[in-house]
């Protein structure tokens, strides 16, 4: 039994859409240097539960703790405690207005009060680590999509984060693309980041994560080790959706 | 930078039939403009306002210093005005987009009333009711904060769009690196909105410019109440007006180029490069 502190906890989170029930009586911890991966069918609620947890969605019941801190409904804390939880969106969500250099110090100047020069240093360090350095001047408009989502990766990192959640980060890329910021993912992870990642990307996940969750229905249906979630799913449900993923 | 312009949006590249419609059809257009003006000119001749008495005062150097100081209060009343509307119209859409549904309540009347009443109700007010409030204002002011009430409900709708216009996911993001929603917005969402609202905004102060033509009402004198003092001195009203019109064509006009120099300015540096 594990007795360290989780970096992410949940207990019991419910949270519905109008009627529907999306995610029901979800429990889960992520400890350090964890990488668990969520799969699972699209209306799952894989997404939303990944939201949850920095608090971009809202929950109606159950409990949310980072580092065994609840998470504050608003205010200070609530940025404070966000701050330590770096998200990549399915969509990069780099600020359009801003050179990726300035979108990689914003943040760092403006939240943690570090110096911009420093900041412009270590902004610089960690772009050249996820390979988009030479874009650094330019806006977020003139890169690729795989050129976006390294350098979105690069802005949570200089957040130096406990833990970062990925919520698909590759479904909006174009397939030649994929590699390029799956293999970022695969160098953060054996460097120890904690990391929640969403995905559909069958190999990395079964490559990279030390434990897989299955959902289905806004349920944890399984939870296991990646080498017995695909080679000896336990659910019916988890079986119909290798054999989909699979089949083609 | 290659602006796409509406009519690529609207219309398909024309063929060669579609191409000598066109020129046929501006060849037609362009004889009757021709025709037109030639019959307003011949007009003009038949009544006599082409006499040299209508025209002779514009070859003096007061007619034109007297407008020149005229010209020079429309464009401060227009510009502090426009100030002013910017001001006011920033903190009502700052209060429309609050959660507190008070504030929201209080600057969506201000918003509906402002843009609800005409100007010249306004000026009025300022220039009838204030002043037996025992607030003394000079003329300038009497034109310049009508215009700017007037025009400030205008300008939070068009700020409010823009803010609504930035995608989501900005917002998102910044919340994500724990920023607060007071900082995210200076720093995120309004340098994003207030690209996509200039053409809007500078559209806003052709009305506000427009606007202080009704300087003469609380006689404040502008271009427009100067022009009316020299229509009463020469006694020649068309000839001033076509000129002070030609004024006003202008100086809006170079205000939608600026409107357009600016839609690309303030693109940054390096997308502007890039685009080039």
């Amino acid at each position: 039994m594990n007795m360290e502190t989780p970096v992410i906890e949940l207990r019991h989170v419910d949270k519905h859409f109008g009627l529907l029930h999306v995610l029901k009586d979800i429990s889960l911890k992520v400890y350090r240097g964890e990488v668990v991966v969520i799969l699972g069918p699209s209306g799952s609620g894989k997404s939303t539960l990944c939201r949850t947890v920095n608090r971009l969605e809202t929950i109606d019941s159950g409990e949310i703790l980072i580092d065994g801190e609840p998470m504050p409904a608003e205010g200070r804390k609530l940025a404070s405690l966000r701050a330590k939880i770096g998200m990549v969106f399915q969509s990069f969500n780099l600020f359009a207005h801003m050179t990726i250099l300035d979108n990689l110090t914003l943040a760092p100047v403006d939240v943690l009060r570090i110096g911009k020069k420093e900041a412009r240093m270590e902004a610089m360090r960690l772009l050249e680590r996820v390979g988009v350095a030479d874009q650094a001047r330019k806006v977020p408009a003139q890169l690729s999509g795989g050129q976006q989502q390294r350098a979105a990766i690069a802005r949570a990192l200089a957040m130096r984060p406990e833990a970062i959640l990925f919520d698909e980060p590759t479904s909006a890329l174009d397939p030649e693309m994929i590699s390029e910021v799956l293999n970022v993912m695969t160098s953060l992870a054996s460097d120890g980041m904690t990391m929640l990642i969403v995905t559909h990307e069958m190999n990395f996940a079964r490559k990279v994560a030390d434990r897989v969750i299955f959902m289905d229905d806004g349920m944890i249906v399984e939870e296991s080790d990646p080498e017995a979630f695909f080679l000896h799913p336990q659910s019916e449900r988890a079986r119909d959706f290798l054999n989909a993923v699979h089949s083609h | 930078m290659k602006q796409t312009s509406i009519r690529d949006l609207l219309y398909e590249t024309p063929g060669p039939a579609a191409r000598k419609k066109i020129r046929v059809w501006t060849g037609v257009a362009l004889a009757a403009i021709a025709a037109l003006i030639a019959l307003i000119v011949r007009q003009f001749a038949e009544t006599g306002q082409l006499a040299e008495r209508y025209w002779s005062f514009f070859a003096k150097a007061t007619t034109w210093r007297f407008l020149g100081q005229g010209l020079l209060t429309t464009l401060e009343a227009a510009l502090t005005g426009a100030a002013i509307a910017f001001a006011l119209g920033f903190t009502l859409m700052r209060g429309k987009l609050r959660r507190n549904r008070i504030l929201r309540g209080i600057s969506t009347a201000l918003i509906e009333f402002t843009r609800g009443v005409p100007t010249l109700l306004f000026i009025y007010f300022f220039f009838l009711v204030v002043p037996q409030m025992g607030w003394k204002l000079s003329a300038f002011w009497k034109i310049t904060l009508p215009c700017a009430i007037s025009a400030c409900g205008v300008v939070a709708e068009a700020l409010r769009a823009g803010v609504n216009a930035v995608p989501k996911g900005q917002t998102e993001a910044a919340l994500s690196l724990g920023m607060t929603e007071t900082r995210l917005f200076y720093r995120v969402v309004f340098p994003q909105a207030i690209r996509f609202v200039i053409p809007s905004l500078i559209a806003e102060l052709v009305i506000v410019l427009k606007d202080t033509t009704f300087a003469y009402v609380v006689t404040c004198a502008d271009l427009m109440q100067n022009a009316k003092v020299l229509i009463s001195n020469y006694d020649a009203m068309l000839s001033v007006y076509l000129v002070v019109a030609v004024i006003y064509i202008l100086i809006n006009y170079l205000l939608n180029k600026l409107s357009d120099v600016l839609a690309v300015r303030l693109h940054s540096p390096a997308e502007r490069s890039a685009a080039a």
